[in-house]
């Protein structure tokens, strides 16, 4: 596929719709679509004509995030040695992106009407709007991979109600739209028989202030949809997901949900004790620290901080993604042997002598306003 | 920043010319020369890591105190609110009852006893659980004091009594159940008619061999207990702190455990309690009285450590001088002091952090005619008012930092001098709060009036610190006498000094320059030689008094007590030292690069602002006029040059923004209609 329909772009007067069309891939962000993004975005901030950006996918997903293959390739091909540089080039470039949605002064409104995972959440969460319909799947599934929920994730889990983000970001429970409205992730839920008649009403902004027209468009559009019978977002499972999920360290948020496991078993409370016992015990215990730090720090800090945890965390744990034989075999094996002083490392500065830099987000126009990031 | 300098120009002149009324089509203009919120983040850049310095300041356990942070900004329990776009900020409701607040307190300590916080809070030992308990200790406290101070009850006062007093049969039954918040304690120490006084307690007990039961006895009303934190509503135990009668021999203060409430929480038979009633702050606690009438408790509930009495109703103590046995029964309470002195530097922290970051982003008059307004951190005057308070924060949070790692630590020849220092430092570091957060209170305007910015009322809530487990004064009375001691016992024995910081007195008196320029102002060397200098005078001076007094037929106690300006002086030097002491420390371990810099210019700050506002320096003679002036001249340089650090250095305590008030940040949002 020639690279340049790889987002495509329709232009409706002060509305602009961009489409990820990696519908194969599931629209797995490459290098060029996040060059691409990111040069349209900016072109988008400058034009005055501009008032709303949409954003969505071609196919059964919106995005599944940043596709980490040909990163991962690279690093076997270069060896160890520079490994770090290859991920963080990709990465920094990623996260640019997020911030600067994150701190986006236009209307960016994403139609999440799919499949939204990893590097996918990090387009749309940060942005103003985004919607939900009964289509939609999310999840940050990167503790299952040996990485972290990264893409701004430890700014936008961690402001979730009580430690929902903690659920979510170290089981990669998936959230259907129902979920993600109610827990914040979603701004709105519409069905997906009404988006054709949602975007062309959004076409009509005119000269109108573009936040307060596109809400009363989004609330006339809204549904409130009934939570699924077995959702984790009942008040029981969340008195639940509270009481373990708040503990202060990984041994004890599992042994808090065995407690309770024997004592009301449950087929939610099994799922959720498996999805963490299959998970990378590292990933596990860097997840749980960045979001934990990620609760007292800007968006900017949470994906400057990111990057290097990322880089690091790519040396430890490259084998998995590529042996995929589903039977991954994590180094250290078990939470007691994934010391403290171990995941320090991973949140210490990097020493600058070796060629390293902290990610430098370009200082944003309108950033009094905008600093706190829209969640 | 230009283009906003332009901006507001382009309004003032604007404004000028549409004196009159603006024309109803000129809306827009009128709304553009509103103020604008800029975080301070946007114009002022960091000098240095402050994630570094934070690991420097907090100095151990940070991922538990975030940790516990977190716990309180998630959940709803602690009167979670959002104000401003979003921003969200906890603090208590100060609004609600006595009664209210009570309850919430309990609530909340509830859910942390959930949530594994006291793990390990009595029934570890080691240095390392006793610094996490330290740490989440002084998280609590900055959320609201009140929850320390029902903690501080119920594990420091209780716990620490069993675990201290008690032996082996005390710790099985109650450590525990106390950890676990099965028994909820109280310490009942203090009475109507006596409080620094402990010697002084009227409350007596006499022992029935019949039954083998201590009979605890109110004998009159200045001996009920007074101020009892927990007695009011929450406490089912108490430790009683009384006068031993046996035989009609008096043995002196004894440390027993009764229960006054069954698990109901229904008052037990023999026992009357009341309540203390509404305070200037810390109304979470129920603080209440208490009267013992004829209450028999088992001879096991004799705290039996230091003494016992057996079965038939004999007296035995290893310990035969009275004097001993009873400084054997205060040396619990060190531990109370330890917390007290941190938790008064983490409330200080709060404040210091909001007043600084309400100074970068409020501005208020304008230095040229129509010019912009300056930024209140700008003004000199301002500077002075606020940045030696911070530096001086920064040098007793190492002070801090440091009596900690020497509690942790203690052996039983560290004991005097860690209850020496404590009971300095505590004095010190309390004081230095309260001042702190006036001048905050201040610096902040009407806005420090309301409580959601808490610096007005953390005064109300930390005011107490300086009263309990030692009134400063009386703390720092102890100070000079145990220097007093100290100096005494070396020149009999004709012996170095060894301890408390006094080895410098075994050299020649240091001699000081009588030109200061500014680098040697700012040379480590000169300050400590100059806080070495009047140490050694000032107790020189004092032991002289004392001994001449004494010559004079004075008694010693009398003696003291007629010294007591000399008394003051000397103690507050000695306090001092020690703090300057503990950032010449920190700072030594740094490597070369910019975290030593600043902190060479918080040391030098330190140093001398505690030269300009003590008068010994002028009054004995340490410091002629001439340098006092350039003293005064070097702080304020130095108000120059910490102002850019400003921010780096309160962002630097490590405060979660959900824990200052809204003013810390857009505070035109956060008051904006709707």
């Amino acid at each position: 596929m020639a690279s340049e329909t790889q987002v495509l772009v329709d232009d409706k007067s002060s509305v602009r719709i961009l489409t990820l069309n990696r519908p194969k891939q599931l629209n797995a962000l490459n290098s060029n679509m996040i060059t691409l993004l990111m040069q349209l975005f900016l072109e988008y901030e400058e034009d005055p004509n501009v008032k709303i950006v949409i954003l969505k996918g071609q196919g059964r997903a919106f995005c599944v995030g940043g596709d980490p293959l040909p990163v991962f390739r690279d690093i076997v091909i270069q060896g160890l040695g520079k490994s770090w540089r290859v991920g963080a080039d990709f990465f920094s470039e990623q996260y640019k992106l997020d911030h600067f949605m994150a701190t986006y002064s236009k209307v960016q409104i994403s139609i999440l009407n799919g499949i939204v995972m990893g590097g996918g959440a990090g387009i749309s969460v940060h942005g103003r709007f985004r919607i939900a319909t009964e289509k939609t799947v999310f999840a940050m599934p990167e503790t299952e991979l040996g990485l972290f929920p990264d893409v701004g994730a430890s700014y936008f889990l961690s402001r979730l109600p009580g430690f929902f983000g903690e659920y979510v970001g170290l089981t990669g429970a998936r959230l259907d739209g129902a979920e993600m409205l109610a827990c914040g992730l979603a701004t709105h839920f519409v069905p997906s028989s009404r988006l054709n008649a949602l975007e062309a009403d959004l076409c009509k902004v005119g000269s109108s202030d573009p936040v307060t027209f596109a809400s009363a468009i989004l609330n006339a559009y809204t549904k409130h949809p009934k939570l699924k019978q077995h959702s984790a977002y009942y008040r029981q499972v969340l008195d639940v997901i509270d009481r373990c999920f708040s503990r202060r360290t990984m041994e004890e948020i599992i042994s808090a949900l065995e407690k309770e496991a024997t004592e009301k078993p449950n087929e939610w409370i099994s799922a959720t004790i498996r999805a963490l016992k299959k998970a990378s015990p590292a990933s596990l215990k860097i997840s749980l620290r960045s979001i934990r730090e990620g609760r007292f720090q800007g968006v900017g800090q949470c994906l400057i901080q990111i990057i290097t945890t990322t880089c690091l965390t790519m040396q430890g744990c490259r084998a998995v993604v590529i042996d995929k034989d589903r039977n991954p075999k994590w180094e250290p094996r078990s939470l007691e042997e994934m010391k403290d002083n171990m995941v320090e490392r991973y949140f210490e500065r990097v020493d600058e002598e070796d060629g390293w830099e902290d990610l430098k987000l370009s200082p944003r126009k309108n950033l009094p306003a905008l600093i706190i990031a829209k969640l | 920043m230009s283009e906003n300098c332009a901006l507001r120009r382009a309004n003032v002149l604007a404004n000028h010319i549409l004196q009159s009324p603006p024309h109803p089509s000129n809306n827009s203009l009128a709304r553009e020369a509103c103020l604008q919120y800029t975080p301070p983040e946007v114009n002022e850049s960091y000098g240095f890591q402050v994630k570094e310095m934070r690991k420097l300041l907090d100095g151990h356990n940070l991922e538990d105190r975030d940790w516990l942070y977190g716990i309180i900004i998630q959940s709803n329990l602690f009167n979670r609110k959002e104000r401003g776009g979003g921003k969200v900020f906890v603090s208590p409701d100060y609004n609600e009852t006595m009664e209210q607040q009570r309850e919430i307190s309990m609530k909340r300590i509830m859910y942390f006893l959930e949530n594994g916080v006291f793990q390990g809070w009595l029934t570890e030992t080691s240095p390392e659980a006793e610094l996490k308990k330290f740490a989440l200790y002084e998280v609590c406290g900055m959320y609201d004091y009140s929850l320390s101070a029902k903690l501080g009850v119920h594990f420091l006062l209780w716990g620490n009594a069993i675990k201290f007093f008690g032996t082996k049969r005390h710790h099985e039954k109650w450590l525990k159940d106390t950890e676990d918040y099965l028994v909820k304690g109280c310490f009942a120490m203090t009475e109507l008619g006596h409080g620094s006084n402990v010697k002084g307690i009227e409350t007596v007990t006499s022992y029935d061999p019949r039954t083998e039961e201590f009979v605890i006895n109110t004998p009159c009303e200045s001996a009920q207990k007074y101020w009892i934190g927990e007695a009011a509503i929450h406490a089912n135990h108490a430790i009683v702190i009384s006068q031993l009668e046996i035989n009609e021999t008096n043995q002196g203060i004894h440390v027993f455990i009764a229960q006054i409430r069954d698990q109901d929480g229904n008052i037990c038979p023999n026992i009357r309690t009341a309540d203390c009633g509404h305070k200037i702050g810390l109304n979470g606690v129920d603080n209440g009285r208490i009267w013992f009438d004829n209450l028999r408790i088992p001879r096991e509930n004799l705290l039996n450590s230091v003494a016992d009495v057996s079965p038939d109703g004999e007296y035995v103590s290893a310990i035969k001088n009275p004097d001993q046995r009873f400084g054997a029964f205060l040396a619990p309470l060190t531990s109370g002091r330890v917390t007290i002195a941190s938790c008064a530097i983490y409330s200080a922290k709060v404040g210091l952090a909001v007043a600084i970051r309400y100074s970068l982003s409020r501005r208020a008059f304008s230095a040229v005619a129509n010019g912009p307004e300056v930024l209140l951190l700008d003004y000199p005057s301002h500077q002075r008012r606020l940045l030696p308070l911070l530096a001086k924060t920064y040098a007793m949070s190492f002070a801090a930092n440091d009596m900690k790692m020497m509690y942790v630590k203690r052996t039983p020849e560290t004991n005097k001098e860690i209850h020496v220092i404590s009971m300095g430092l505590k004095a010190l570091l309390t004081w230095h709060n309260m001042r702190t957060l006036q001048e905050c209170r201040e610096a902040c305007g009407g806005q420090g009036l309301k409580t959601e910015n808490r610096v007005g009322h953390l005064k109300g809530d930390y005011d107490v610190q300086t009263t309990f487990e030692g009134d400063n004064n009386v703390l720092m009375q102890q100070v000079s006498k145990s220097l007093f001691a100290e100096y005494v016992s070396c020149k009999k024995r004709n012996k170095p000094f060894k301890g408390l910081g006094l080895e410098h007195m075994n050299s020649p008196r240091p001699v000081l320059p009588t030109q200061l320029t500014s680098s040697t102002l700012r040379c480590s060397h000169f300050q400590k030689n100059v806080f070495c200098l009047r140490e050694r005078d000032l107790l020189e001076r004092y032991t002289c008094e004392v001994a001449e007094l004494q010559e004079r037929g004075k008694s010693r106690e009398f003696s003291f007590l007629l010294s007591h300006q000399l008394s003051e002086d000397l103690s507050k030097a000695f306090a001092e030292k020690a703090i300057l002491q503990a950032v010449l420390d920190a700072e030594a371990k740094l490597p070369a690069g910019s975290i030593k810099d600043v902190m060479g210019l918080v040391r030098s700050m330190y140093a001398l602002i505690c030269m300009e506002e003590d008068p010994s320096f002028l009054r004995y003679g340490y410091l002629s006029r001439d340098s006092v002036g350039d003293v005064r001249r070097e702080v304020s340089k130095l108000c120059r040059e910490l102002r850019p650090h400003a921010l780096a250095l309160v962002t630097s305590f490590g405060i979660p923004d959900a824990f200052l008030g809204p003013i810390a940040f857009n505070w035109i949002e956060a008051n904006a209609w709707s």
